[in-house]
């Protein structure tokens, strides 16, 4: 599964790592691991990500609107360069980015 | 049986011999020591019937001479005697001889004497061949054993990782180690540890630590998470070991800023999190089964994330270290080891180790110790240079053309892995893979979207329709019948830079180049061209808006 996402054991946060390629691909599956998820932080695990494009940007931002903007998304372990491309894109300032 | 009689008067040697070749044995005959232990060694009897009182040499001197002629080979030697004291008898038993005949002597007690020592014969025979088949057995056993160990130590060599971050210390039991300890770099430089006890020591402990090692070496160069791993190490252990052998394991992550521990604990001892002074924090307790026992859909994967300070220290043990026995067979036990936590010490492992073999004394280990400390703070790896950064000044010019039809198109794979990883294989290229198949990604999808199949980014303005954007995109490409894009990429190099022109022309209908949109902060669409400006130097539309020639720069 390229998209998998785990519920802390304290029911607080949902981990949703994504493998291999980020792209519109994962579409459905993104949208379907925070969809239904109510009053819990996410963990957005780029460990595993090799590459991402704007589809994906688009999708990260479309999870901020559809949560709202008080929702607490992080979005950690990226690598070098998908670090480079949300701080191109400026996504710094619609999430935490570790 | 070759029976040797040795005796001076001639007629006590015939009654003897008349006796044993009426049994049917073959009797051999000396008159005196001296020429027994020469026919001895020239006829190897199996049985020695030797007389006490003789001329030249007695029957002490020369069963001595035999026996040490024999060395550990057993031919049984039984003195015939007129000679009734004790002193004698003992005599005859205590310079090498096997048993006494009285004389005159007894046909039947002579039968049966010889009888008995015939099996011990064949007994010890067969002891002395055992003994040599066990040896032999023994030396290979040493020789496999070798051959493992090296096997293991090779493999395994690679695996513990020399970081700034860890300290660890290993101790096994036996030869080989039932306790495995593994160290690696992740993807997003972080760093991984695991520390797995299997059942029991030695070499049946060890060799799970083979496909243990492979399974968690190939998950953390994929960086995968720590539940992940440990998923996958259960799995592999489940598969691979017999129903009674299984893994006690800690699984860690340390992010690469040093401030966050990730920990999956099987059946392990608690795990100690202490600050920088060595002072305990938190104990973390197992809240998993160990490894190997469960099956993969029954797997518990939920990891422990604790958020940590920069010099805060974890440190993962075996439970050799609380179980470690004294000469009084007491345990040294959880308090004793808490002891060097409570701040008291500056390094907690040191201590620790110097008081575990304090308390043992030299008494062998009696299961394998392992102690690791892993240091929170910023992860430092020794990465060397990317070996395939070559130097741009001597390499050469070329072009790389693909030109993809509907057909090629309607596969749902998309060609830019594949392009990208045939131009990462010319010189000075490798490094710049990621950057590389992000812009050709971009460029691909524009034209492919809005060029070939014609769809308009407007419908990405709400996330449904979001959704509705992709859905169109698999639709119209199931029913492309026409069009082509081209994707050519070429290499020049000047002096100590390489530039790379990446070029893709599309068969669509091109778009208005002046009115191109810029995306705001808010909009999930209309980021990919923004990205491609920011990543190359130079960025031109032309024919219409069917073609884009982008140009990458390569610096040495």
């Amino acid at each position: 599964m390229p998209v998998e996402s785990t519920l802390s054991s304290d029911g607080k946060t949902v981990t949703i790592g994504i493998s291999g390629r980020f792209d519109f691909e994962v579409v459905q599956e993104f949208r379907a691991a925070y969809g239904d998820k109510k009053d819990v932080s996410f963990i957005i695990d780029m460990r595993a990500t090799e590459h991402m494009d704007s589809s994906a940007l688009g999708m990260l931002l479309n999870m901020r609107k559809s949560l709202g903007d008080s929702a607490k998304i992080a979005i950690i372990n990226c690598r070098p360069q998908i670090k480079k491309i949300l701080t191109i894109s400026r996504f710094d300032k619609k999430f935490d980015i570790e | 049986m070759k029976i040797l009689v040795v005796d001076d008067t001639e007629a006590n040697r015939k009654l003897l011999a008349w006796m044993l070749e009426d049994d049917g044995h073959e009797v051999i005959e000396a008159v005196d020591g001296q020429e027994a232990v020469s026919l001895f060694k020239e006829t190897e009897p199996d049985l020695v019937l030797m007389d006490v009182m003789m001329p030249v040499m007695d029957g002490f001197e020369a069963t001595q001479a035999i026996k040490e002629y024999l060395g550990g080979t057993h031919v049984p030697i039984i003195f015939l005697t007129a000679l009734s004291d004790d002193a004698s008898l003992t005599k005859c038993l205590s310079i090498g001889g096997d048993d006494f005949l009285s004389k005159p002597i007894n046909e039947q007690v002579l039968q049966a004497k010889i009888k008995a020592h015939s099996r011990i014969k064949d007994l010890t025979e067969q002891l002395k061949h055992q003994n040599k088949e066990l040896t032999r057995l023994h030396q290979f056993t040493v020789r496999e054993h070798e051959i493992a160990k090296s096997v293991f130590e090779n493999a395994l060599a690679a695996s513990i990782l020399d970081s700034k971050n860890t300290r660890h210390y290993i101790s096994p039991a036996a030869t080989f180690n039932g306790d495995l300890l593994l160290v690696s770099i992740s993807p997003s430089g972080g760093l991984y540890a695991l520390m797995a006890d299997f059942t029991g020591h030695g070499l049946p402990a060890a060799i799970g630590a083979l496909p243990v090692s492979q399974a968690f070496l190939e998950a953390a160069q994929q960086g995968a998470s720590v539940s992940s791993i440990a998923r996958e190490v259960n799995s592999t252990l489940e598969k691979f070991l017999p129903d009674d052998m299984f893994a006690a394991a800690a699984i860690a992550e340390l992010n690469a800023d040093g401030n966050r521990l990730t920990l999956w604990l099987g059946g392990m001892p608690d795990a100690i999190l202490t600050d920088a002074a060595g002072k305990l924090k938190q104990l973390i307790q197992s809240t998993h089964m160990p490894l190997g026992i469960l099956e993969d859909d029954e797997f518990e994967r939920e990891a422990n994330i604790v958020e940590v300070n920069h010099g805060d220290r974890l440190f993962l043990y075996t439970d050799g270290i609380p179980e470690s026995l004294n000469q009084q067979r007491e345990m040294y036990g959880e308090k004793r080891m808490l002891q060097h936590f409570d701040g008291s010490s500056a390094d907690p492992l040191t201590s620790l180790i110097e008081d575990v073999n304090r308390f043992t004394g030299n008494k062998d280990q009696n299961d394998d110790i392992t102690l690791l400390e892993l240091a929170c703070k910023p992860v430092e790896t020794s990465v060397t240079g990317d070996a395939s950064v070559l130097t741009l000044n001597h390499a050469l010019p070329w072009t790389l053309h693909m030109s993809l039809q509907a057909e090629e198109l309607r596969k749902t794979s998309s060609p830019i892995s594949q392009i990208v990883d045939m131009i990462g294989s010319a010189p000075g290229i490798e490094s710049h893979k990621d950057y590389l198949h992000t812009i050709l990604a971009e460029l691909f999808s524009n034209a492919l979207e809005h060029g070939i199949l014609g769809l308009c980014s407007d419908l990405k303005k709400t996330e449904d329709g979001y959704m509705e954007y992709y859905r169109q995109r698999a639709e119209k490409l199931k029913q492309l019948d026409k069009g082509t894009l081209d994707i050519t990429v070429s290499f020049r190099a000047e002096g100590r830079k390489g530039y790379l022109t990446l070029r893709l022309d599309d068969s669509g209908k091109g778009f208005d180049i002046a009115n191109r949109h810029h995306s705001g902060d808010e909009d999930s669409f209309g980021r990919g061209i923004d990205l491609i400006e920011t990543l190359c130097d130079n960025v031109t539309y032309s024919e219409g808006g069917t073609r884009v020639e982008a140009e990458y720069t390569i610096q040495t």
